[in-house]
Parts: C-alpha cells; sequence; structure tokens
C-alpha cells in the first residue's frame, strides 16, 4: 500500500516541464486555439491560416524591428476547447515561452476566458475569434478583430431598410428574431431590437424566441413562428441547427419574405445538406472572398496555391490579424510591450484584406468593420450584395416562392 | 379547434420517432435489467453507417434499414457476448457496473466516428427530404411521415414477436422472472443476447431513421437518450406498449407547452428533465402502473 | 481495508509536503498543473463520500462547482472580498444537495444516477437561459485582486482538508454507516440505520466542499459561463476519477485525480493522443468495470495477494 501512495510523488514530480531556451534574435508570438474539440473545424482553420502569415512575413526576410531583421517565432498550443486550458496555457505562453504578444482564441468563451490574462502580465492579445462586446473595453491589452454582432444584425437590417427604400419590400414589416441562447444569439437580438427601437412604425418584433444549441427538434418553436405569422425571418444558428432549422421551415411548408440565418448562409456544407431550400437565403459577415478590392484576389490566389483551399471568412480574418499584429510590431519600432499595444492602438492597416480596405481599432480594443451581405442565388451561385459598392449581383427580395 | 388538431397530430408523429428511440433502451431493459447508455452512441453509429452507404452507394436511407438493422443486431449480440456476458449478473436490481461500462463504451463509439468521419456537420439528402404533405391544414414533411410508418410497423412487429412466436415467449418470461423462466428450461443467456441484439438493432433503426431527419456529430444522441429515459420510465419500464403511451405523453406535453403556453423553448430539455425526475420519484412503476393502482382503488369503493 | 494510522500519517504528509512545497521549487507552469490536480483531489474524494462509501452515484455534481463559483463570482462583483465568499458559496451548495436529494434519494441505484443526469442538465439550462446569472454570457469576476500564489494555496489547502476530512468521516461511524448503506441498505435499516438521514449528510458535506472548491475555480479563472461549470462532461470526469483510481478506498480518488490529471497533460502535449482522449477515458472505465471493479488500489491489492501468496512468510495486507 505504501508504494501506491509514494507513486504520487514521482507522478507529481513528472509534471515538472523542462523551461524553453530564450533566443534574443526572434520576434515570439503566441497563439492558444482549439485545434481539436469541439470548435476543431474553426480552430484547425486558424492555426492553418495564422501559421500561413508568419511563414510570409519569415519568407520575405523577417520583421524589421529598430533596424534589425529579425524572424517570427510562432508557438502555436491547443486548447482542446477547453476553456480553462485555454487560460492555463495563455499564461504560459507569458510566463515560460515570454511571448511579445498574442494572437489566437476562438470562440466567445475561449476568448472570453483568455482576455483576463493579457491583464495581468501587460502582453498584448489580438483575436480573430470572438465579435461579442461583452470581452472588449476592458484592458487596454485585448484587441479583437472581429467587429460586434450587434453590428452584423445592423448591417443586415440597413441592407433591408436599403431594400424598402428602394421597392422591393413594402413598410411596415415584422420580424420573428430566432437566435441561439449564446452570446453571439443575445448580441444578434439585441442588434436587430435595437435598429427597430430607433425605427418605429417602420418595423415590428412581434415574436421574440430563444433556442437551446443541437436542439432536437424545431417543430414547435416554428409553429410558434407561424402563428406568428411575421414578415420576414431572422435567426441566429450554428451550422447543425441551421441545417435542422431550415429542413424543418421547408418541411412545415413556411414562407416568409426574406430569411436569415445571421451568419450562416453560404456554408458548403449546408448547400449539400439543404440544396435548393438555401436558395436566396441571405446571410452577413466579417468577410467575403466576393470582395472586388486587389488585395482580396491576391490574397484568394495566394491562399490557395499554399493550402490548396479556397480562404473562408475565419481563414481570411485570423490570417489578417495575424499580419496586423506583425506590423504593428514592426511600426512600434520595438519588442517593448507597450510599445507594441500603442501601436496597434493606433494601427491604420492599408490596403487590408477586411471591408472596407483599412484594417483599425477602436477606443475598446474591437474592431468596427462594415459588414458583407450575401445572398445564396439558384444553382448554388452566391452574390454579395451589400455594401453597394462593392456588389456582385443584385438583391432578391422578396423570395420568389412558387 | 384545428390549432388542436395540428398539435394532436404533431404529437402523434413526433411519438413515433420517439419510441423507436426508446424501444431499443426498453428491450434491454426488460429482459437484462441493463441500462444501457451505449444507445445513444448506437444510434449515432447506425447514422454514419447510413451516410456512408448514402455517399458511396447511392442507397436510400430507408431501403438501407434492410442492412443496417441486421447488421446492428449481428453488433448487439457480439457485444453481449464479448462484453456484457462478463458483467455479474445483479439478480433482479439493474447493477451500476454495468451502466458504467457502457458508458464507457459509449465514449469509446464517439471517438470511433470521430477518428472515420471527422467532427464535421453531416446530413443526408435525399429527393424526397424536402417535401411535404398536407393534413388538416399544416404540412408534415415526407421524411417524418416515413418514420411514423417505420415506427408504427416497427411496435407491430415488435408486439408480434413478443406474442406469437416462442422467442418472443421466452423474452417475456425473462423479463418477469428470470430465475423461474430458467427453471421452465428457458436457456436465459440465450435469450439475453438476443435482447441485447434487438436492443441494439432498434438503436440502429432508430439511428438510420433520425439521419434523414437532422444533422449530426459524433455528440449525437445525447438529449435523444435522455428523453428515452424519461419514456421508459414514464411508460413503466420494460413494458413494451408502455413506451408507446410513454412516447406519447411526452411528445404531448413538448407540443402543448410550445403551442399554449409562453414558456421558451428552449426550456424544453429542463422539462423533459424535470418531468423524469418527477416520475422517478412520484410513480417509478410508470404510469399505467399508476393508472392501474388509481382504477383499483377507484373500483374497491 | 482500513489501514493503520501512522501509514496513512505517512502518505498524508507526503502529498501536503508535495503539494505545499512546490511553490519554491516549481515554475508557473507546473504549478497550474498542480492546481488542477488539487482541484481534481477535492472534486473526487468530495464525490467519493457519497458515491463510493455510501454507493449512491451522482452523476450531477457540476451542479455543485457551478453553484459554488456563480456564488463568488455575484457576491464578489456586490463587494464581497473573495475568500470571504468561500463559505457561503459552500452553504449554498449544501442547500441545494439537500433539496436535490430529499427526493432523489428514495430512488435506489441506477435510478438515482439517471435522475441525477436529469438535474444536472437542468441545472445548466436554466443558467443559461436567465438573466442574472449573465444567461450564456457568463460572468466575469471583478478586476484586481488577483494573486496566483494564494489561488494556488487555498486550493492545496482545501485538497488537504477534504482528504482529511474523508478520512475522519470513514474512521467514524457515519462512515460505518455509510459502509452499511452501501453494502446493503435494507439490512442496514433493518440494523437502524435512518439511511435517508446518512445519505443527506453525506451529500451535504461532499457538496460544501465541492461548493468551496467552486468558488476557488471563479477565483483562479475570473471568467465563468454555464458551459464551463455547469458541463456534463465535468459530471462524468468527477465520477471517472475515483471508479478508475478505487471507488470507496481513501487514496484512489487520490489516484484517480493525479492519473486524470497526468493524461491530460500528456494529451495535450502529443498530437496523435489528442484526438483520442475519449478512447482513452471510455476504454479506462470499461477496462476498470470488467476486469478491476476496485479500480487501480484494487489491482495493486491483488498484485500483493499474488505476491504473498508465492511468499507466505512477507505476507502483509
Amino acid at each position: 500500500m505504501k508504494v501506491l501512495r509514494f507513486l504520487a510523488v514521482p507522478a507529481l514530480a513528472g509534471l515538472l516541464l523542462a523551461p524553453p531556451a530564450h533566443a534574443q534574435d526572434v520576434v515570439r508570438i503566441g497563439a492558444v486555439l482549439p485545434v481539436t474539440g469541439k470548435e476543431s473545424k474553426i480552430g484547425s482553420a486558424y492555426k492553418q491560416a495564422t501559421e500561413l502569415a508568419v511563414k510570409e512575413a519569415n519568407d520575405a526576410g523577417g520583421l524589421t524591428v529598430g533596424g534589425k531583421k529579425l524572424k517570427v517565432q510562432l508557438t502555436l498550443l491547443d486548447d482542446t476547447s477547453d476553456a480553462a486550458k485555454s487560460a492555463q496555457l495563455v499564461e504560459q505562453l507569458i510566463t515560460e515561452t515570454k511571448v511579445h504578444a498574442l494572437t489566437g482564441g476562438y470562440g466567445s468563451q475561449l476568448v472570453q476566458a483568455q482576455s483576463v490574462v493579457p491583464e495581468r502580465y501587460g502582453v498584448p492579445y489580438v483575436s480573430a475569434g470572438a465579435g461579442a462586446t461583452s470581452i472588449y473595453g476592458r484592458s487596454k491589452w485585448v484587441f479583437g478583430t472581429l467587429s460586434p454582432v450587434e453590428h452584423l444584425a445592423r448591417t443586415q437590417m440597413e441592407f433591408l431598410q436599403d431594400l424598402v427604400a428602394g421597392g422591393k419590400l413594402k413598410a411596415p414589416l415584422s420580424i420573428a428574431l430566432i437566435t441561439e441562447q449564446t452570446e453571439h444569439g443575445n448580441d444578434y437580438a439585441k442588434g436587430v431590437k435595437d435598429y427597430v427601437a430607433a425605427h418605429p412604425g417602420a418595423w415590428s418584433v412581434p415574436l421574440e424566441q430563444k433556442f437551446e444549441l443541437y436542439a432536437p427538434d424545431f417543430r414547435p418553436l416554428l409553429g410558434r413562428v407561424q402563428a406568428a405569422k411575421a414578415d420576414l425571418f431572422m435567426a441566429d444558428a450554428h451550422l447543425e441547427d441551421f441545417i435542422t432549422m431550415q429542413r424543418t421551415y421547408t418541411q412545415m411548408g413556411l414562407r416568409n419574405q426574406m430569411i436569415t440565418y445571421g451568419a450562416r448562409g453560404a456554408d458548403e456544407a449546408a448547400r449539400k445538406a439543404l440544396g435548393a431550400a438555401t436558395d436566396y437565403i441571405f446571410a452577413s459577415g466579417w468577410w467575403s472572398d466576393l470582395l472586388p478590392y486587389p488585395q482580396v484576389r491576391d490574397f484568394d490566389a495566394r491562399y490557395k496555391a499554399a493550402t490548396g483551399i479556397a480562404p473562408q471568412w475565419y481563414h481570411a480574418m485570423a490570417y489578417e490579424t495575424t499580419r496586423a499584429v506583425l506590423v504593428a510590431i514592426e511600426r512600434a519600432g520595438s519588442l517593448e510591450p507597450e510599445k507594441i499595444r500603442a501601436a496597434l492602438a493606433a494601427l491604420r492597416l492599408e490596403k487590408s484584406i477586411v471591408p472596407g480596405g483599412v484594417l483599425y481599432f477602436t477606443k475598446t480594443g474591437q474592431a468596427d468593420l462594415p459588414f458583407v451581405v450575401t445572398q445564396n442565388k439558384p444553382a448554388g451561385k452566391v452574390d454579395l450584395v451589400w455594401p453597394k459598392d462593392a456588389k456582385t449581383g443584385d438583391p432578391i427580395a422578396p423570395i420568389p416562392w412558387k | 379547434m384545428e390549432k388542436l388538431a395540428g398539435v394532436l397530430l404533431s404529437s402523434l408523429f413526433a411519438a413515433g420517432l420517439y419510441a423507436t428511440m426508446s424501444y431499443g433502451l426498453a428491450v434491454i431493459y426488460g429482459v437484462m435489467r441493463i441500462i444501457n447508455l451505449a444507445h445513444a452512441g448506437l444510434m449515432m453509429l447506425a447514422a454514419y453507417v447510413t451516410l456512408s452507404l448514402n455517399t458511396w452507394l447511392g442507397l436510400d436511407p430507408f431501403l438501407s434499414l434492410l442492412v443496417v438493422a441486421p447488421l446492428f443486431f449481428g453488433i448487439g449480440v457480439v457485444l453481449d457476448l464479448t462484453i456484457v456476458r462478463r458483467l455479474p449478473r445483479g439478480g433482479n436490481a439493474p447493477s451500476m457496473q454495468s451502466l458504467l461500462l457502457l458508458f464507457g463504451l459509449w465514449l469509446v463509439l464517439q471517438n470511433l466516428a470521430y477518428l472515420v468521419w471527422s467532427g464535421d456537420t453531416q446530413s443526408i439528402l435525399t429527393p424526397y427530404t424536402m417535401t411535404s404533405v398536407h393534413l388538416l391544414g399544416e404540412s408534415y414533411g415526407v421524411p417524418l411521415l416515413l418514420v411514423f410508418g417505420v415506427s408504427g410497423l416497427s411496435l407491430v412487429g415488435l408486439d408480434l414477436l413478443l406474442r406469437r412466436t416462442f422467442l418472443g415467449k421466452a423474452i417475456r418470461a425473462v423479463t418477469q422472472n428470470r430465475d423461474a423462466a430458467r427453471l421452465s428450461g428457458v436457456n436465459a443467456d440465450r435469450i439475453s443476447a438476443v435482447a441485447f441484439g434487438l436492443g441494439t438493432a432498434f438503436a440502429a433503426i432508430a439511428g438510420t431513421m433520425m439521419s434523414t431527419l437532422y444533422a449530426f456529430t459524433p455528440d449525437f444522441g445525447r438529449s435523444f437518450l435522455l428523453k428515452a429515459f424519461c419514456i421508459i420510465v414514464l411508460g413503466g419500464l420494460g413494458s413494451f406498449t408502455g413506451v408507446a403511451v410513454g412516447a406519447l405523453v411526452l411528445a404531448l406535453i413538448e407540443n402543448v407547452f410550445a403551442a399554449y403556453t409562453p414558456i421558451p423553448t428552449s426550456f424544453q430539455d429542463a422539462i423533459s428533465f424535470s418531468l423524469l425526475v418527477l416520475v422517478l420519484v412520484a410513480a417509478p412503476n410508470g404510469l399505467p402502473a399508476l393508472f392501474r393502482g388509481f382504477s383499483r382503488k377507484a373500483l374497491a369503493r | 481495508m482500513k489501514a493503520p494510522l501512522t501509514r496513512s500519517l505517512v502518505w498524508f504528509g507526503v502529498l501536503a509536503a508535495g503539494l505545499l512545497g512546490a511553490p519554491a521549487a516549481a515554475e508557473r507552469g507546473t504549478l497550474n498543473d498542480l492546481w488542477n490536480v488539487a482541484f481534481a483531489i477535492v472534486l473526487a474524494s468530495a464525490w467519493n463520500l457519497l458515491g463510493g462509501f455510501a454507493g449512491q452515484i451522482s452523476l450531477g455534481y457540476s451542479a455543485f462547482v457551478g453553484i459554488g463559483a456563480y456564488t463568488t463570482v455575484l457576491l464578489a462583483m456586490a463587494g464581497w472580498n473573495p475568500w470571504l465568499t468561500l463559505p457561503v458559496a459552500a452553504a449554498l451548495a449544501v442547500a441545494f444537495s439537500v433539496i436535490i436529494g430529499l427526493p432523489t434519494f428514495r430512488l435506489r441505484g441506477p435510478y438515482f444516477s439517471i435522475a441525477t443526469i436529469g438535474v444536472g442538465e437542468a441545472v445548466r439550462v436554466i443558467a443559461s437561459g436567465v438573466e442574472f446569472t449573465g444567461g450564456s454570457s457568463g460572468l466575469r469576476m471583478p478586476s484586481g485582486g488577483f494573486n496566483f500564489i494564494s489561488n494556488y494555496y487555498g486550493m492545496a489547502v482545501l485538497a488537504l482538508f477534504t482528504v482529511a476530512v474523508v478520512f475522519f468521516i470513514h474512521h467514524d461511524a457515519f462512515g460505518l454507516a455509510l459502509d452499511a448503506i452501501r453494502q446493503d441498505i435494507d439490512a442496514a435499516e433493518a440494523l437502524g440505520v435512518q439511511s435517508t438521514r446518512y445519505k443527506l449528510l453525506a451529500h451535504a458535506v461532499s457538496a460544501a466542499l465541492v461548493g468551496a472548491a467552486g468558488g476557488l475555480f471563479a477565483m483562479n479563472f475570473q471568467y465563468i459561463s454555464p458551459g464551463s461549470v455547469f458541463d456534463f462532461r465535468l459530471s462524468l470526469s468527477i465520477v471517472l476519477m475515483p471508479i478508475v483510481g478505487g471507488i470507496a478506498t481513501l487514496v484512489g480518488p487520490v489516484l484517480g485525480a493525479v492519473l486524470f490529471s497526468y493524461l491530460q497533460i500528456k494529451l495535450l502535449a502529443s498530437p496523435a493522443l489528442r484526438d483520442s482522449y475519449l478512447f482513452i477515458y471510455g476504454g479506462l472505465l470499461m477496462a476498470v468495470m470488467l476486469f478491476e471493479p476496485r479500480g487501480m488500489v484494487g489491482l495493486w491489492e491483488r498484485l500483493v495477494r499474488l505476491r504473498s501468496r508465492q511468499r507466505p512468510q512477507a505476507a502483509e495486507a
């Protein structure tokens, strides 16, 4: 029995990790991402994009910091989609690997958990992984490149308002607002309701419902939607729920003038799962490969050449975020945390692939860039329909139900 | 009144799916007093197998039932012989060991699915997936009706098996009293293997059907598993017609709450769980036993 | 099997020295890992009181972690000193344990376990949907006042305290009553043991410890959400640790806690294993149930018995 108990000691001792060596002539960047686990699909995409951005910087000779050419060393750790682990790994990157700046995190929960750490040690942190407003504005060290989800909703409302102004839809319009029980969903609902409150008379929300993630059966919920007889159907959901809900929606014979699932709509998997039932759904997002800027065409080609896949919004945002961190370090001309932080706060990244063409952060540290709206067209086509100066096709409204 | 008809019909169709999902659990519990937590994993696995058959061979999910059900029957028998058999039999009381063992199996099945099919969301699209039928002023998806049809056939089939065949009688005997059945010459071990096979086959049937209705990942099945528990407890653990009753009751409660109360549907799960706990505590032998108790008291007056 | 007092004191001393002495010698990364181990020890040992000794396997213990965590954060947001919130966190967890225990302890064996799954999930869904708990966005501790070393010592002391409490209960008449309940509840009742009262008591003590641990969790991570503290997977790992380590033993939960924490670290380090953690957990659980229901402790005892059969003069328990 004694020996068994003593096993505890070597086991505890076995947890001692060897301290890593610290090279002096590199820029150390750290990132903690959900490469495996629940968020692994997009987490691993972020990993790929982040690594590509670092590779491109190193292939070009590295960063010029204060006159010296320095290579970039990326330490990327997997938090297995666990929030507590995520925070602990960020701490490890700061205290043991001694990174100069951090990027990473995907998903509100993981980014929230990570974001309490940079404040403690004074290390700049830029996340491409969460648009929830509650994360930002609490610490000057925390930045985010995903614009607030409320503004995603507001952009959709502006798009819809424009359709009314153009005569395609007739005011007043009522909305059935169906959101998932998460921060993302709550922010989306707030964005819609704030716009409606600011424009009374033209808009109303007679039905607002929340649903649990991965719910098995949406029939009762959609039954309420049917009874509400609203003009527009606006929802915010994860991919699985989008697929299940839209299936049930179609089978129940629901018909609204316009349908959206927030950021969902043009996803490959959804097209495959729903076929023609995804036609005319409009979606709003942080990025689209349909943006007509030359730097986007260029990025698209480079990404395909390097990885073999066409970049989605998550690849693009992760890439550009990493690039923003590297550029900020160059512009700071130093590896001192405060100088890097100041450079980030003042950053205006021109010729950026983001909508609007310029990446910058607001006072809270979160970016507030324009959103794009895309609409699915028949036969698998997708059109960029907003902002109007970047559109590749005209929006079709209302949906031409047969 | 039209609304009520719609609610009742929706409940009926939902009950069909719920019942099929629960037979598997009920059979295994009834015969072996084992609570099969791997049930969710087996449903999920069957959904993925159906997906693969559909992707590689273009086989329609409902037709693939002819392949999937016997396949999983075999898998169930093998599982019983290799794993479940090794556990000490706890007499007439359900054992914790089997609960935990099968739970471990569920975790293993999940990982298997991740490795073979990846964690991506999957779904099956057939030409009839998006079509619907009009009944009593409402639309019902064709897959839902087909699922209901299969459920009905399963119930009838199970009933016939249990009442008209020797195997069925043996199963019922072992369910009522294992030792007495053995004294009557029934090979209880063989019956257990068959029961586990049957239970697994039903789980597979449920999984295949659900693959036509929902999108799924390896995590799929957990909330269904909990609903299934609710149902077999409502229906009286070990009774097969009780399962149909329990399924109908649960579906009715869910649809009535959704149609007539403002309670958010996100609380739906909390409601079914509360119901589960309530029934376990207040009526552990299920509603039919409760009713029998009431009617006995009423008659006694 | 009750080991002599001196032996128990020795290994307790080793554990204490290891946990309390570490900050002097180890790096932050290791201390993070040890904090995780201490947290796991509290959860596993506390659970074992009801699940192992009393034989009532609850699959809903994350509810207590969550209640503790949310109590601490909400009171801290109202201006309380976080350390002072811990007794309240424990008290609320106890209250909840009684509310749940009264109806569910009427159930036996697996029915009780299933009921606890239901309870755990219902709590999570409600916490996600209610405003004052921050809903699904979760809550943050007020900033400032974070001191990892204090947090570390807090958790280490709680772990040692938990092990000590379980030890004393086990060696007390209370522990005997729990053993009797586990082995045959009807016989115990016949002998005058009021099983429900003892079950409620064991539930309450373990809930208090787990609730306090939840509060410390909130203090260390500063951000909590229903997904992180009311997670079913947390309930699962709380159950797996003592089962694999050795249910109904004193050292089993500690072994299980160390093993699982170690596995977590190894899994993170190796890409090949990272995708297989469910295999490992599920496989371990199945192996334990099939071959050695008494877990690692049982395995060890079997080895010892084998050895003593070969060398009878060196026989010792």
